[in-house]
């Protein structure tokens, strides 16, 4: 089937990893796709209709919590992080490999408390029936959102995330 | 010694940081005879994140705008509404006041002991070109703060732009705004003396903006008892009044940059055409806001007459 | 001071020599310092009231998660992607190949002009670091130039969006010291040309050590070069229609990278060079490397919160307020001082935590607050491209995953070099700033 042979092709994941990256950038794409027209949209409206698009503003701020948290447990398992490697040459490979597995132990860690505390702020925010501005969304469900995706990135990481720097460096 | 951490915004030669922030250090630093001494911090994050900040402890205490937090605070619009025609001196005392008499007991300030509640001068009309009536306004495009602005740009039709105030002088150089609702004082503070020359200012304004300033509830269960009533019998009303007069020196001070810069400022009398066009435009606001906060279970119209009484015969 | 010291000890041992990612790094240290200095000790771990600390660095994540001035980063990205794949940057670098591919690391002086156009309009340095890796980076690789030349080219020539205007740097400095912003933009001029001269003469200093590094083709005829010119029209359109926009007020920097991002995407349908399946690479790209940027900069807040907090702006006022040197010896060691804590440092971050409280020692000792301005933002700039953490080098690395930080750190020395030859020109010939502003309004 041409769909899953593009899938096997641009994604390195395997198995059910490649599904879940796949979702996760694509709902990534299709929120920067929006925030593009968003924009674009708003600007027009102005410019030529003179009414903008309400809430411009609020929807952009909530679209780039969704892109970036959409993304972040992908490119963690990936070890795509900037690292300064200017000691590389200095470690050797087996040392490289402990180094990265304490990264990952601590990204997984900080992820996991902060992802508990954020996930209480969210919850206090709803408590208090916190909103936007102009569409009045409920501010809570977007950190929620940022919570539950934290969580997300640590468990991968200390699965997938492991596993594909072990596999990586066999290579 | 304690220290006590007050985190702030906005730039420390605002009023603010520069006046109302150093008053109440003195005050406090007399009262509890040195054993309590306050010290500023910047840059802590957002201006709507100092109420949480202080709310764990991260800060001591702060100050805040309270239309950052839409839902939250619904209540603290009441000063907030058009028409009220007084100093925001007078309205801070007056907002003070009132939300422990009607508002307290609604707990929007859930988790943080309110030390003050102010308000910022009347909000006026910053344009790049001159207008001659508020219906010039339709579909012009203004920068529009939270809180009532909202509600006023709808009702003169203007096109919305949303924007944080520091980005405001580069929109209105740049010609992506044509106008914006603002006080007085940000003339001088925000330098809109260079980019928006003409002012009009209409009796009273046409809206405050309020703020609260907090201190953590767990801060002040590590001080002794002594210090602890020493630190609010020097806030409150006092200080309230204090932040409130600060604020209005601050607007005299932009109104006397901006004249002496060029600016034109239209003071619009009381019986001025574009004063009754505003009346007529802001009718039943008030009432609305009455019926908004429904929810809150408080007096709110019997609490808004008498935050309206208090401010007009303050000082009188 | 010394906690403060300490924290900055470990972040750059953790940087550099245990390999956590820095935006971890800095994050972490910046929150068990914050928590340290909040009281946490070894003895009171177990019941220290983590609440502060953890809401402090989480604050930080969520508000910047949803920063609205940050959509420049993914959209100029998504603009500088698009750009590419519709070949229009191919082209763009054919035809600066036609006219300059003849001298020694022509392409590298094209990519530094170019980088210095499009930060006139951006005004972020990030941003225009990420999109012209994206455009610049793959023609240059083509045409044969070094990793090392060709990235340093765009990490220093991305560093003078924060000069010239329009400046959210700048405009940020004025609201700090309540300077004239306008006067401030007419000052960048001069010091941001000068940034884009002396960086052309560091591209040639490279090429004149090391030919290789920027190859020299052939010399094209004046019809070939005419011939190159007709690729490049929908580039033109573009950058006039983003930058026109802002300039006419038609909308806001923020705004146009969305504009800049639509209008590469009708360009690139027009020319038929998307398909379902490269729009989603495009994307899905672009989203990559934001996230990779957004977690830096969250780092960053979370270890400036450390360093503010463990009182070191202050500890420096009085350590500098206490020397007993002439006035221009203050300036000199406040200097150093920035470029110091520029190699942690995020430029904004540092602005905000230093200025207020330098500003007021600099009015007093007599010197002009406006040229102090462009001092404090030409020495922000060499921040952005001095080792270990220089946040340019990094959007480098985010947006080019192999080139290696350390390759762009070695290639980026001469103009950094340059950047330190300017910063004393800039500091001792106060009419390079003040030149225009007196012309102008005063
Ligand atoms: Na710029
Ligand atoms: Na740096």
């Amino acid at each position: 089937m041409a769909f899953s042979a593009w899938l096997t092709a641009h994604y390195e994941e395997k198995g059910p990893v490649r599904w879940l990256a796949f979702a996760l950038e694509l709902v990534a794409a299709v929120t920067l796709f929006l925030l593009m027209f968003l924009t674009c949209a708003d600007v027009v409206g102005r410019y030529f209709f003179g009414n903008s698009v309400d809430g411009t503003t609020e929807l952009t701020e909530i679209g780039i919590a969704i892109l970036v948290f959409a993304e972040m447990p992908v490119i963690t398992w990936r070890g795509g992080h900037v690292v300064v490697d200017i000691l590389d040459k200095m470690w050797g490979s087996v040392a490289l490999k402990v180094l990265g597995l304490l990264s990952a132990f601590l990204m997984s860690s900080a992820m996991y408390f902060l992802g508990v505390r954020i996930f209480e702020l969210a919850e206090r925010s709803l408590r208090r029936d916190e909103i936007t501005e102009l569409l009045e969304i409920p501010v809570g469900y977007i950190v929620q959102y940022i919570a539950v995706m934290s969580w997300a990135t640590a468990a991968l990481m200390i699965t997938y995330g492991i596993y594909h720097q072990i596999i990586q460096n066999r290579d | 010694e304690t220290v006590l951490r007050v985190g702030s915004w906005l730039p420390p030669t605002h009023a603010q940081n520069a006046v109302v922030w150093p008053t109440w250090a003195k005050w406090v630093e007399e009262a509890t005879e040195g054993r309590v001494k306050v010290e500023m911090e910047y840059g802590l994050g957002h201006p709507k994140t100092m109420f949480e900040l202080v709310e764990d402890g991260a800060v001591d205490a702060s100050f805040s705008y309270h239309g950052y937090v839409p839902g939250r605070f619904k209540l603290t619009q009441g000063v907030e509404q058009p028409l009220m025609g007084a100093s925001a001196e007078a309205a801070s005392v007056a907002h003070w006041r009132v939300h422990n008499k009607y508002f307290a007991k609604a707990q929007e300030h859930d988790g943080l002991e309110v030390l003050a509640l102010f308000t910022h001068g009347p909000g006026q009309i910053h344009m790049a070109n001159p207008i001659n009536s508020l219906a010039d306004l339709k579909s012009k495009k203004i920068r529009l703060g939270g809180g009532v602005q909202g509600e006023l740009g709808k009702r003169m039709d203007v096109t919305a732009v949303g924007a944080p105030a520091p980005k405001v002088y580069e929109m209105m150089q740049q010609g992506v705004i044509d106008g914006v609702f603002i006080p007085m004082g940000e003339q001088k503070s925000l330098r809109l003396k260079e980019v928006a020359k003409h002012v009009v200012a209409l009796p009273g304004g046409m809206y405050l903006g309020s703020f609260a300033m907090f201190i953590s509830p767990d801060f002040m269960d590590g001080l002794s008892e002594k210090d602890r009533e020493a630190i609010r019998s020097v806030s409150g009303e006092k200080l309230s009044a204090m932040a409130g007069a600060a604020w209005d020196a601050a607007d005299k001070e932009g109104l006397e940059a901006a004249l002496a810069d060029g600016v034109s400022v239209n003071q619009v009398a009381e019986d001025g055409a574009m004063a009754q066009e505003f009346r007529d435009l802001v009718k039943g606001m008030d009432n609305e806001w009455v019926a908004h906060v429904a929810d809150r279970k408080v007096d709110a119209k019997a609490a808004l007459e008498e935050l309206r009484e208090i401010a007009r015969s303050y000082g009188k | 001071m010394t906690t403060a010291l300490i924290g900055f000890a470990i972040l750059l041992l953790l940087i550099v020599v245990v390999r956590i990612p820095i935006a971890f790094s800095m994050g972490i240290v910046g929150f068990f310092g914050f928590a340290a200095v909040q009281g946490l000790t070894f003895d009171n771990i177990a019941d220290f009231n983590w609440n502060s600390s953890l809401s402090m660095a989480s604050k930080r994540i969520v508000d910047t998660a949803q920063e609205y001035s940050l959509s420049v980063i993914p959209l100029f990205i998504l603009m500088g992607n698009l750009v590419t794949k519709s070949g229009l940057s191919q082209e763009l670098y054919r035809a600066s190949y036609a006219f300059l591919g003849h001298r020694k690391g022509g392409l590298s002086m094209a990519t530094v002009v170019a980088c210095g156009g499009f930060s006139a309009i951006c005004g972020s340095s990030l941003a225009t670091s990420a999109t012209m890796a994206k455009v610049a980076m793959p023609p240059m690789r083509k045409y044969g130039y070094a990793d090392s030349l060709a990235t340093a080219s765009i990490a220093a020539g991305g560093t003078l969006g924060i000069l010239i205007p329009p400046s959210v740097i700048l405009v940020i400095y004025g609201l700090l010291t309540e300077t004239s912003i306008r006067e401030l933009f007419a000052a960048g001029f001069i010091p941001g040309f000068l940034g884009i001269l002396l960086y052309l003469a560091a591209v040639r200093w490279v090429v004149w050590r090391n030919p290789e590094a920027g190859p020299c083709g052939e010399k094209f005829t004046w019809k070939e070069r005419l011939q190159a010119l007709n690729g490049v029209w929908g580039v033109l359109i573009l950058f006039t229609v983003v930058m026109g926009g802002i300039y006419l007020g038609i909308f806001t920097p923020t705004e146009a990278a969305g504009i800049g991002a639509g209008g590469a995407f009708v360009i690139a349908l027009a020319r038929r060079s998307l398909s379902f399946g490269s729009l989603f690479d495009i994307l899905t790209d672009t989203a990559r490397t934001s996230a990779m940027l957004f977690a830096v900069l969250i780092g960053a807040l979370i270890f400036s919160n450390f360093i503010n907090r463990a009182g070191l702006p202050a500890d420096l006022l009085t350590f500098v307020s206490g020397l007993d040197v002439s006035p221009m010896m203050v300036i000199f060691a406040i200097l150093l001082i920035y470029i110091v804590l520029g190699m942690v440092f995020e430029s904004l971050s540092m602005l905000l935590l230093t200025v207020p409280i330098f500003f007021p020692l600099v009015q007093s000792l007599g010197f002009d607050l406006v040229w102090f301005g462009i001092v404090v933002v030409v020495v922000t700039e060499i921040s952005l491209i001095t080792p270990p953490v220089g946040m340019n080098v990094f959007v480098l690395s985010a947006v080019l995953p192999d080139v290696k930080a350390s390759t762009i750190f070695k290639g980026v020395t001469p103009f950094w070099c340059a950047d330190i030859f300017r910063l004393l020109l800039i500091t001792l010939v106060a009419q390079i700033s003040l030149f225009l502003p007196e012309l102008l309004y005063r």
